[in-house]
């Protein structure tokens, strides 16, 4: 058949400006509700890596008591870096110790100067792969023959001897394992609902031109010549939506996060949104858009096309 | 050209059908009232011809196509082959007169060329050269309505189906419509006219088909109205 493919480009544009109401309405919701998705998305991905980079400070820390056998050290430091999970072992001297402790209290230099010799032991610092595993490195270290000969009180090593923040480790992974879920959960929740409202006012629209749409039935019109234009209707719309989201983010992140940085320093790090995740978000919301725009307008025409 | 064979319809489980065992033949070029009080089945009777609705018994044939058995995708073609033309006209309120004719064309995709020669030469069939860039609602309704016989001529259908042209229409007006109506069925198309217009199913003198709750109790040749009332 003879279709001029002009005449959907034409059809599409015409009726977005004879229908502009409804349209604005359209693309506003869908405005809205990405500017929300995509402002939670970015929010609770900024929210994981500041709890993955608390995380990240979870270390095991073995105190070894003065003048050990240089021979256990080393079969010690061995052994803990053959551990699963163990991905590198630092040995602090006795001096390096010192010398960190000064560098922690510089601020209170009467600390330091009440000081007799050095009483700070040596100690081994271990970096794990996965944090959450902490627990089981431990028990492993507490096994090692070894860790008799090398330690303070060797009867019950994890009273002093090792050290992994025993008291809030638990707590901290239960804690951002909870914010992760609840964060995932409203993610869906938002989009899903987003998809919806998104969905039904694309209906709307349409179901405000089902005049029209048996007019074209009537006339024989073929029912993917009459979708067509809605369907492309329907993705402009999101389009529109997503792109105008999307701006709107990138210009809140260009300049709130930099007053944000400069006002609360110490999360300097933290608050820099990485390309990767601006480029999700955007990946995000379009897609969902233009989804959305096909699956809200097809099934809403079909409803007016049925026979 | 049209073909039922004891066509039932029935909407409603429990109620009385709205056509019963309804057995009619149309040819080429008939021209035909279907006359009736209102429930009489009219409307119906159309729709299943328009495969709007489906029967609950029997057979349809119109313009050799089995309509019953007909799939859904083909339903578009059995159409084009069907001009409408209804009592409340169906325009499109945002489109002018040549625009509205323009569509019928546009949407079972004709070229542009196509329809620049087409579309005046229905315009000036029906008499409205000069209401080319008329909106329908610049227009009084005999014109409405002559434009949108213009829209269902256009594409110089075998057959046309008209369900209570002059419904909304005053005598004189309706007297215009007919005749144009005439015209078209003098060009070799098929008209079947569903109404309850006494006097002008009387003065035309042309077939006609009676309907009473549901069944055909009358199928003459240069008949009348009829009913007593």
């Amino acid at each position: 058949m003879a279709i001029n493919p002009g005449y959907f480009v034409r059809e599409t544009w015409s009726s977005f400006r004879r229908n502009w109401v409804m349209s604005l309405v359209a693309v506003s919701i869908i405005y809205v509700s990405l500017l929300l998705v995509g402002a939670f998305f970015l929010a609770s991905s900024t929210l994981d890596t500041l709890m993955t980079s608390v995380e990240q400070k979870v270390t095991i820390q073995v105190f070894i008591k003065d003048g050990v056998d240089p021979a256990d050290l080393t079969t010690m430091q061995t052994d803990i870096q053959a551990m699963p999970n163990v991905a590198k072992i630092t040995y602090v001297t006795k001096e390096e110790a010192l010398a960190r402790f000064k560098e922690q209290t510089k601020n209170s230099p009467a600390l330091v100067e009440q000081l007799r010799g050095n009483p700070l032991p040596a100690s081994i610092e271990v970096a794990l792969i996965d944090t959450r595993q902490v627990q089981s490195v431990v028990d492993l270290i507490v096994k090692d023959p070894t860790l008799a000969k090398v330690v303070k009180t060797p009867d019950n090593p994890l009273a002093n001897d090792i050290r992994y923040g025993q008291e809030v480790v638990a707590n901290l992974f239960r804690f951002t394992g909870m914010v992760r879920v609840v964060a995932a959960g409203f993610l869906v929740l938002l989009l899903g609902v987003s998809l919806v409202l998104i969905g039904n006012t694309i209906r709307l629209a349409i179901y405000s031109r089902r005049r029209e749409i048996g007019i074209m039935r009537l006339v024989g019109a073929s029912n993917w010549f009459i979708r067509t234009p809605f369907l492309l209707e329907g993705v402009l719309q999101s389009l529109i939506g997503s792109v105008l989201a999307i701006l709107t983010l990138l210009v809140v992140q260009a300049f709130l996060v930099p007053w944000l940085q400069r006002t609360l320093s110490f999360l300097q790090q933290v608050l820099t949104v990485p390309d990767a995740t601006m480029l999700q978000m955007m990946a995000l919301l379009i897609i969902s858009g233009v989804v959305v725009g096909v699956l809200g307008s097809g099934t809403a025409v079909r409803r007016y096309l049925k026979v | 050209m049209i073909s039922m064979k004891n066509v039932s319809k029935v909407y409603v489980a429990d109620k009385p059908p709205a056509l019963s065992d309804v057995d009619c033949e149309i040819a080429q070029g008939e021209f035909v009232f279907i006359v009736g009080h209102s429930g009489s089945g009219k409307s119906t009777f159309i729709r299943l011809l328009l495969r709007e609705l489906l029967p609950t018994a029997g057979s349809i044939t119109v313009a050799g196509q089995d309509v019953v058995h007909m799939k859904n995708s083909k339903i578009p073609f059995l159409r084009r082959n069907i001009g409408c033309v209804f009592q409340d006209f169906k325009l499109l309120p945002n489109k002018t007169s040549y625009e509205n004719i323009a569509y019928a064309l546009e949407v079972i995709g004709k070229s542009r060329h196509v329809i620049a020669t087409q579309v005046p030469e229905v315009l000036r069939l029906v008499g409205l050269e000069e209401k080319t860039d008329s909106y329908p609602d610049e227009l009084s309704g005999g014109e409405q309505q002559r434009v949108s016989i213009a829209r269902a001529f256009v594409n110089r259908p075998p057959l046309l189906l008209a369900d209570e042209p002059t419904g909304n229409l005053d005598p004189a007006t309706s007297l215009g419509i007919m005749s144009l109506l005439n015209r078209i069925n003098k060009t070799g198309t098929t008209v079947l006219v569903a109404t309850h217009d006494r006097e002008m199913v009387d003065s035309m003198r042309k077939r006609v088909i009676a309907l009473e709750n549901g069944k055909i109790i009358r199928d003459q040749s240069r008949g009348v109205y009829g009913y007593g009332d």
